[in-house]
Formats: structure tokens, C-alpha cells, sequence
């Protein structure tokens, strides 16, 4: 019996490493191609660790391309989006499950289709509506898209949040003369903090990570944020891969950063959702 | 969720002037968003529908009635298309679905590491699909890519193959990507599942002397069978729609072999510049779409008895 275990125990890490090394080598070739000498790479067989391993590459896309100021864009774009994005949903959840009980269903329903319309419909409209607003190639113009998308998702999870939150705490703040405002700022917003530090995060990641929307609002080089600027590099002449590979390392890390100290919060918020409906 | 609803309104709003404040302080608060998502969402969407009657050329556009819908749908290109999107849509969300459920299966059952596995599985997921493109088109770079390397040393190939030079294998090759990008969130959401499935109800199978499969045949599969129904919709509606990896890998190519639908829209907009065109082609998708969200939302009303925790 303790020696089938001790089997099927085992068998069950092989599978789970390989399925790790499956999913994780890409990452890892990013890693090892952007630390390469331009030479390097194109050996043959290529090398799976190298001596010559640097930094260069690095340094070269921040001197010769303007990789920094991409991810100066992208953060400026992704934090605006988030404030907008949380303030707007904050004030909503709370008002629809405060003051509009009944209302809160239908609504979350709307929310819901509009989540799952296709993007690349509303582009068509969104960009000659914001070319007629002459917004095209500014940072406004993509934090209002990315925190459109954001929205339907962050209501629905604050009022899910608002929800738990009894009643009766904010009754007892009416009680000591606090006006709806202050309730909602001092006594209900700090209690729903987990719910508020998972929508944050969930925008930040899906403004950061965009990549239409950016490719066809900014024309200007100077305008692109990282994943365009990133993507836009595999249609040069010659491809510098070391170079390519580096300026995709500095797209991906902040996310996985992020993602790693915050990843509770975000699993919760993206699984609750489904599983309870 | 219900009984959140249900809670009596407090008897002090209740009063005439008192509960008109309250209602209108309430709207202040709604409101922003309401307003926001009209501009944003509703107009737009009108704006397609509009745009999707009419012939567009630069500024000046003149209705043309379903002129551009009648092209479209006469129009070879959309129903090849459409059959991409098909072909994309179901192999992905079947492969996310399988692997994804086999691979929660066995996280679930490790003792230990499994928060920092689970940490490390997701990384596919959370990084840019347009970033995560860009490294696959590297890796699956004819001459000097790793993958050819890694299937001439196994055997598996003689020479290198052009993997997003020909129709057949450029599809496999996005598809693979976009399997490799979806499996984390069905994984997730299994696992969620999972948990919640409990123990006493393995513990009765334990008793009965089930072995592995029926362990998982009678208890895991009745318990996990609504949610992978829930995953496969939500999943099926995210692929349909999805444009980055298939944009940065091939836009579309070659000879149109990876054009599914929302290709073919950017495509039809923004390189031939038939915004007309393009936004009925939209509508088609949304068509699409909604039918598969319609679907979605029926089976996770929260009055379902399953769902109402």
C-alpha cells in the first residue's frame, strides 16, 4: 500500500515538474537571450547558460532606443487608469448597495455584457470619437479606455464587498452625526480595503498588459507604452533579439512583481467571482 | 448574495423628506459611473452600429443601408474566417479546459509548495499576451530558434521548419501560444472548485473501496461539472474575441491561415481602411458574442439554487 503511494506520489512530481519546465521555459529563454552578446545568440547549438553573460543588451535598448521612456508611459497610463478606475467603482458599489438594493442586480447584469463585448468593435468608434476630441496620442485617451474595461469588473466585485459590510455600522456612524460622505470615507471604505487593494491591482494589470488599444490610439512614437513598444520591435529589418528579449524582461517584471507580493488578493478576486456566482 | 439583498431598509429612511435625500445622495454616487460607461461603451457601440449602415471615406460617410453587411457576408474572406475562428476558439478552449482541469487535479493533491507552484504556473497569465507572443515568435524563429533546435536534437524533425510560414502550422503555432496563456485561469478556477468539494464526501468513497478514477468519476466530477459548464462559456467568450497574440504573431497570415474574426476586423479597419465594412463585421462578432454571454449569464443567475451561496 505505502509503496503504491510512495509511487503514484512520485509520479505525481514528475508530471507537475514537467508541466513547470513546460511553462516556465519561455520565461526562462527571455532571461538567458536578453543577458547574451549579440554574437551569442545566433550560435549554433544555441547555449543554454553562457559565461558571457551581461548586461548590455540592457543598457543598450535604454541608451539607443526609448525603451524608458515606454515604461514611463505605460506607468503613467496604468496608475491613472487605476485611480480613475477605483475611485469611479468605489463610489458606485457603494451607492448601489446603500441606496438602491433593488437596482444593484440589474445593473450588475448590464455590467456583465458590457465586459464581454469585443474590443476591437468599440475600437473602430472609439478611435474616430477621440481623433474628432483630438485625444489620439495622449495619456487621457487610453486611461479612460483601459478603465472602461476595468469598471464593469471592479463594480461587481466591490458590491459583492460592500455587501458584507453590514448595515448597521454605517447606521451607528449616522447616529453620531457623520454625513453620508464621511460614513462612506472613514467607517465603510477601510473595511472594504481587500476589496479595493484586488481591483486596484486587476486594473493595473489589465492597463499595463493592454496592447490594441495603445497600437491604434497612438500614432507617435513617443506616445507607446511598453507592450506596443515591445511588439513593434519584431518588425524592424533586422531583428536584434538580445535586445528584443531584454526590453520584453523590463515589460513583463513590474506585473510579476507585483503579482507575486499581492497574488492572494488577486486569486481571490478573480476566482470568487465564478465559483460563487 | 440574497440575503444581502433582503435586509430591511432602516425604518428612519423610511420618512417622506428624509428617504428623497437619501435617494438623491445615492445618485450622486452612482452616477459617475452610469454617465462614465455611457460615453465610453454605449456611445461608442451606437457609433458602430451606426457606422456599420454607412459607407465611410475619410470624413464625409452616406448610409448605404445593409449594403455593407450584404458585401461582407457575400465576401469569401468572412466565412474562411469565421471557420478560423472556429477551428482557434474550440482547440484552445478544449485544450485550456483538459490540462487546465488535469493540472489543478494533481496541484491539488500535492502536500506541500503548492502556493508557490501555483505562484509560478500563473506567470503565462499575468504577463501581456502581446509580450508573451513576442518571446514565442523567438523561440519558434526557423533558424536559430530553440524549439527547432530542441525537436532536430530529439528526432522530431529533419530540417528546420518556418513555423508561422505556411497556413496549417502557423495555426497550430498560435494556438499552442494562446493554450500556453489560457491554461493558468481554468487551472485557477479549478482549484477554487476543488476546494470546495468536501472531504466527508471522500472519505465516504475511501470507505467504499473507489479507486482513483471512480473517486474522481463520483465525487470530483458531479461536484466540478457546473463550474467547468461556467469555465468553458466565460473561456469561449474571452478566445472568440481575442486579438494580441495572433496581431503580433502573424496579423493574420499567412494567406490569411490565422485571420480569425477580430483579425479580420483590425484588419478590414485599420490596414484597408473599410471602416464600414469593419464595423459589420463587428456586429457579426458581437452577435457571436452575446449569444455565448447570454448563455453565460443564464447559468450563473444568482436566483440558481447552486449559486445562491
Amino acid at each position: 500500500m505505502t509503496r503504491i503511494s510512495a509511487l503514484s506520489n512520485t509520479l505525481l512530481w514528475v508530471t507537475t515538474l514537467v508541466a513547470l519546465a513546460v511553462t516556465i521555459f519561455p520565461f526562462y529563454w527571455m532571461l538567458n537571450t536578453s543577458l547574451k552578446p549579440p554574437v551569442e545568440v545566433f550560435a549554433s547549438p544555441p547555449t543554454f547558460v553562457s559565461a558571457h553573460w551581461s548586461l548590455g543588451a540592457y543598457e543598450t535598448i535604454f541608451r539607443t532606443r526609448p525603451v524608458g521612456r515606454y515604461f514611463v508611459n505605460s506607468v503613467i497610463v496604468a496608475v491613472g487608469a487605476t485611480a480613475l478606475s477605483v475611485s469611479l467603482s468605489a463610489l458606485c458599489a457603494y451607492g448601489l448597495t446603500r441606496f438602491f438594493p433593488r437596482g444593484a442586480t440589474p445593473f450588475v447584469m448590464f455590467l456583465l455584457f458590457t465586459k464581454m463585448l469585443p474590443e476591437t468593435l468599440l475600437i473602430i468608434p472609439y478611435f474616430r470619437l477621440m481623433s474628432d476630441l483630438g485625444l489620439l496620442n495622449t495619456y487621457l485617451a487610453l486611461i479612460i479606455a483601459y478603465s472602461s474595461f476595468a469598471l464593469p469588473f471592479s463594480v461587481w466585485m466591490l458590491i459583492g464587498f460592500f455587501r458584507s459590510i453590514p448595515r448597521e455600522i454605517d447606521e451607528a456612524a449616522t447616529m453620531d452625526g457623520a454625513s453620508i460622505l464621511q460614513t462612506f470615507r472613514k467607517v465603510v471604505l477601510p473595511l472594504a480595503r481587500p476589496g479595493l487593494v484586488a481591483v486596484a491591482l486587476f486594473t493595473f494589470l489589465i492597463a499595463w498588459n493592454s496592447y490594441v488599444w495603445a497600437l491604434v490610439l497612438t500614432t507617435d512614437s513617443s506616445m507607446f507604452v511598453m507592450s506596443v513598444g515591445v511588439a513593434n520591435m519584431v518588425g524592424e529589418y533586422r531583428v536584434q533579439w538580445n535586445e528584443l528579449m531584454a526590453a520584453a524582461v523590463v515589460a513583463a517584471l513590474p506585473v510579476m512583481v507585483l503579482y507575486a507580493f499581492l497574488e492572494r488578493h488577486l486569486v481571490d478576486a478573480i476566482t470568487a467571482g465564478a465559483v460563487k456566482g | 448574495m440574497v440575503d444581502a439583498i433582503a435586509l430591511p431598509v432602516p425604518r428612519v429612511a423610511r420618512t417622506g423628506p428624509l428617504n428623497r435625500r437619501r435617494r438623491h445622495a445615492g445618485l450622486l454616487f452612482v452616477a459617475p459611473v452610469f454617465v462614465f460607461l455611457c460615453v465610453v461603451i454605449v456611445f461608442p457601440l451606437g457609433h458602430a452600429f451606426w457606422t456599420s449602415l454607412h459607407r465611410v471615406r475619410g470624413l464625409s460617410s452616406t448610409f448605404v443601408g445593409f449594403d455593407n453587411y450584404a458585401r461582407v457576408l457575400g465576401d469569401e474572406a468572412f466565412w474562411h474566417s469565421l471557420g478560423t475562428s472556429v477551428v482557434f476558439t474550440s482547440s484552445c478552449v478544449a485544450l485550456h479546459m483538459v490540462l487546465g482541469l488535469g493540472l489543478a487535479l494533481i496541484l491539488h493533491q500535492l502536500t506541500f509548495a503548492r502556493t508557490a507552484l501555483r505562484i509560478l504556473f500563473l506567470t503565462p497569465w499575468m504577463v501581456a499576451p502581446a509580450v508573451g507572443a513576442t518571446i514565442w515568435l523567438w523561440l519558434l524563429e526557423p533558424q536559430f530558434g530553440v524549439v527547432n533546435y530542441l525537436l532536430r536534437a530529439a528526432g522530431a524533425i529533419d530540417g528546420p521548419v518556418a513555423w508561422l510560414g505556411e497556413p496549417g502550422t502557423a495555426l497550430a503555432s498560435v494556438i499552442a501560444v494562446d493554450v500556453w496563456r489560457g491554461i493558468p485561469f481554468v487551472m485557477l478556477l479549478m482549484l477554487a472548485g476543488l476546494k470546495t468539494i468536501p472531504a466527508e464526501q471522500y472519505e465516504a468513497a475511501a470507505m467504499d473501496g473507489a479507486n482513483a478514477w471512480q473517486r474522481f468519476r463520483f465525487v470530483t466530477w458531479p461536484n466540478l461539472r457546473y463550474l467547468v459548464v461556467v469555465a468553458s462559456t466565460l473561456d469561449i467568450i474571452n478566445t472568440i474575441r481575442h486579438y494580441d497574440i495572433i496581431g503580433v504573431m502573424t496579423q493574420g497570415g499567412p494567406a490569411g491561415g490565422t485571420e480569425v474574426l477580430p483579425v479580420l476586423l483590425y484588419n478590414t479597419a485599420f490596414r484597408a481602411n473599410r471602416f464600414g465594412d469593419a464595423a459589420a463585421i463587428g456586429v457579426a462578432l458581437l452577435v457571436l458574442v452575446l449569444a455565448f454571454a447570454i448563455l453565460y449569464v443564464r447559468l450563473t443567475r444568482p436566483d440558481r439554487p447552486e449559486t445562491a451561496a
